[in-house]
Order: C-alpha cells, then structure tokens, then sequence
C-alpha cells in the first residue's frame, strides 16, 4: 500500500483522477481531426504517462520498500522489446534504401 | 500419520494452511493442460472462419472441463488461506520479498513479451504494407480485382464519436476497475474497521471491478459482432445513418478477401461532395481519362488478422480476470479477506492492472490512429 501523497491528497484518488483526465484529453484529440503525425504524437506522448502512472502507484512499482528490484524486474523484457522493435525497422522494406548513410551496410559515414 | 498426511488431508483441499504451504498442488498443472488440448482443438474448428464441423468440439469441450477441474481444486485449496503462511523468497535479488509476488513478476515479464509480440507484428505490418487510402489515391487499382493493402481498424472505429463509443467506455471501464481493486486492496488491509465493515466494502469493490470487466466485454462484443441502432436525433451526426454497425457486419474479417468501404469509391464520394482529393494522383489520372474510377476492393486479412489477434488477446486476459474476480468476490462475500491475507488482492491487482496497462496501449494504436 502506498505510504506517501500526491500534493497532499490519497495517491489512489490522484492516480485515477489523473488517468481519466489524459483520457478525456486523448479522446478528444481524435475527435478534432488534426493531422496523422500530430494524433500519433498527441497518443504517444500521452500513453506513457499513463503507463508510468499505472505501474508507479496502482502496481506499486513506486514508494514501497521493495520497489526498486520489481522496477528492475519488470524493465527486463525492455531490452528484449528494443531489439524486437529494431529488428522491425530493419526488415522495413524501405530499410535498404531509405534509412540514413550511416546505419546501411557498407556505407558506416566513415 | 506423517506430517504431510496432517497438512493435506485431501488432493483436493482444503488445505490446513497452518502447517505450511501446499507443496502439492496439482491444479495448476491440470490446468494448464487443459488449455493446451482446448487451445489445439479450438484452432481445428475454424479455419479463416469458417466452421469446420463438429469433430474437434467434444475435444474443445473436454479440454474447458480439464481447465475447470484444475480451477475448482485450486479455489478449494485457496478458500482456506488466512494469511497464516507466506513463503519468503531467501536468495537474492528477491530476498525477504513473498514467494508469490516475485513469480507473478516473472509470469508479467512473459506477458509482457507476448504482447510485445503482437505490437511488433502490428508495426512490421503497418508500416511496411502501403495504406488502403494509399492506394486508392494512388490509382494503382482497378474496379473489380482487388489489392492487398493495410487498412487499420481505425479508419472504421474512430469514423464517428457512436463508432468510438464502446472502445471509450472500455478505456473508461478499465481505468475505474484498476482503481476498484486498489480500494478493494485498501479496506482488506484496514485493522481499525469491524469484519463485517471491512467485508461488505471489499465485497462491493470487488463485486463493482467484476462488472466492469463484464462490462468491457460486452462493449467489445457489440463492437465486435452486434453494433447498436441510434435514436433518430442522433443519425445526422452519423452520416445519416439510424444504426452503428458492428465491424462483422461491415465486411472488417480476417478473411476478408475483397473488402469494400464507400471511402475508396469515387461514385460514392461524388454523390456526396467529397470528391477525390484534387492533390491525389487518382484525381488527376481520372481528369486525364486514364482511370474510370469506381469501388476499389482490397483484400485486408493481415490487417484485420492484428487487430482482432491483439484485441483478442488482450480480451482474453480480461476474461481470465474474470474468472479470477468471481471467485474472489465470492472469497469476499464469505468474510475471507482479512489484512493477514489481503495480499492475494494486491497479486491479483497486480495481473488486472497490467492487463490496463496493455490497454493503454492498444486503445490509441488500435482503435485511434
């Protein structure tokens, strides 16, 4: 259980009132038909907030003695997710030709 | 009689948890047995979705009642937890932390990576097939044959604030249930409230956080495979349309071969004022005459084969929750929580607010963009 507040408040309450705000607020991004790339950066930079938020005070991750080895424990799949997430990039189709001088074999900008 | 005998006097619970922890538990073994045949036999039911007959459901069948005879022994086993016995794990780097939370880390950490899985195929896809909208503007087809092309849910779901309804309230849905079962967690824990207080609270939070869940799969349903009709004051906002069609019935299916949306048909676009894009090479080709125009068809079975495997699964966990809530409110509506054990809430919380966490993520990359 939480031991600390959030600008003096029960961090419960904090936590949900902050989630549903950012979700009002993605929604609504949605709903006001901007551009692709500023929705994707609208949701991205909202999502992971709310993902922090979640796994700091409702898992815990935040604030309780053994925090910091769980916090540790659940970035372990992270290293495995970035070379997933790499590998995605570079089997792109476009990847051969379309990704920078520097990182295409061969042509390392020496 | 041997200790043993004294600490288990049936397979089948419930365990005197006094005398130490139930080394012998064999539900979780059975169960996850059970989903193997179940899963296996229900992948031969149907093909491209189609139902393949009837020869694979008795073994489907046989396989949910392994699952559930696995789960019936474990909830007897767990009925008579009281807290009394709580293995610490002694090596590090857990040392001193309870043996159950350490393994329900280890057991997120492969969930993580299954979704993981699933976003990546999503993003390999998305980014590596060209758009439907591409193509359309493109030219690059003709009426009557159809083009492979990605067509995200999206383009269906967040066409309308009524189409966007049920994955909203489920996002809305998750986040309140993620905060019931923190207060379930809460009041269980409480030492200075009577049992009975502390029994109806844990009870209703619980109770409420079950709902929810129910909830969320209905709207998915609905999404999925019902849709909703609209009051007639409503249909202007929904393109004159009385009814909010599921995405079955819009032809959205993981076969679908040769998927048609009046998006990418230049009759239905004129009629309406739309018009093709005047910047799109489909516009200037058809002002040309070199291309007759018409409704495009597109084969979008990749597409539609992420969206519906990612939210799937993803269901999937919410209905393993549940499971896991009916029997805990039930545990709860029994006066079986107490501080001593109210941990079991915070392990099971941990579980249903990761499966909040994978909604986080797929309600804006799903169902927005």
């Amino acid at each position: 259980m939480a031991h600390y507040k959030i600008l003096g408040q029960d961090p419960y309450w904090m936590n949900f009132f902050g989630l549903m705000l950012l979700t009002v607020i993605e929604v609504a991004a949605v709903g006001l038909d901007l551009s692709t790339l500023m929705t994707l950066t609208i949701l991205t930079v909202i999502a992971i907030p709310k993902f922090i938020m979640i796994a700091a005070i409702f898992m815990h991750l935040y604030g309780d003695d053994d925090s910091g080895i769980l916090t540790m424990t659940a970035l372990f799949p992270a290293f495995f997710i970035i070379i997933m997430v790499l590998f995605v990039g570079l089997t792109h189709p476009d990847a051969t030709t379309g990704l920078p001088d520097w990182c295409r074999p061969g042509n390392y900008g020496l | 009689m041997s200790h043993d005998d004294h600490s288990h006097p049936s397979p089948w619970g419930p365990h005197d948890w006094g005398h130490g922890a139930p080394h012998n538990s064999w539900g979780p073994l059975v169960m996850s047995m059970g989903i193997a045949i179940f899963l296996f036999s229900l992948a031969s039911v149907y093909e491209w979705g189609e139902f393949m007959g009837w020869g694979y459901v008795p073994v489907s069948l046989l396989g949910l009642s392994i699952v559930l005879t696995g789960l019936v022994a474990i909830w007897r086993q767990d009925m008579s937890f009281d807290g009394s016995y709580e293995p610490k794990a002694t090596g590090a780097p857990f040392r001193r932390i309870d043996i159950r939370k350490v393994a329900l880390w280890v057991f997120l950490m492969s969930e993580m990576m299954v979704f993981t899985s699933l976003f990546s195929t999503y993003m390999r896809y998305r980014f590596g097939i060209e758009s439907c909208e591409d193509v359309f503007l493109s030219g690059n087809w003709v009426e009557g044959t159809s083009v492979n092309c990605f067509e995200p849910a999206s383009h269906l779901i967040a066409s309308s604030w009524f189409h966007l309804a049920p994955g909203a309230i489920n996002t809305f849905a998750l986040i309140i249930s993620s905060f019931t079962i923190v207060q379930a967690l809460r009041y269980a824990k409480m030492n200075d409230i009577d049992d009975d207080l502390r029994r109806r609270k844990v009870t209703r939070y619980l109770g409420t956080t079950w709902f929810l869940a129910i909830l969320f799969l209905t709207m998915k349903m609905i999404e999925w495979f019902l849709g909703f009709p609209l009051p007639g004051f409503l249909a202007e906002f929904n393109h004159g349309h009385d009814t909010i069609q599921s995405l079955y019935s819009e032809g959205y299916l993981i076969n679908a071969e040769s998927y048609q949306h009046h998006d990418y048909d230049t009759h239905y676009l004129a009629e309406h004022g739309h018009g093709v894009d005047h910047d799109s090479a489909l516009y200037a080709m058809m002002q040309e005459g070199t291309h007759p125009g018409g409704h495009m068809m597109a084969n979008i079975q990749v597409s539609a084969s992420t969206f519906y495997v990612t939210t799937g699964t993803h269901g999937a966990h919410v209905f393993g929750g549940i499971i896991g809530l009916t029997y805990m409110t039930l545990k709860a509506a029994k006066g079986g929580y107490n501080p001593n054990n109210a941990v079991s809430i915070e392990y099971f919380g941990l579980y249903w607010h990761f499966v909040d966490l994978v909604w986080v993520l797929v309600f804006p990359f799903f169902y927005l963009y």
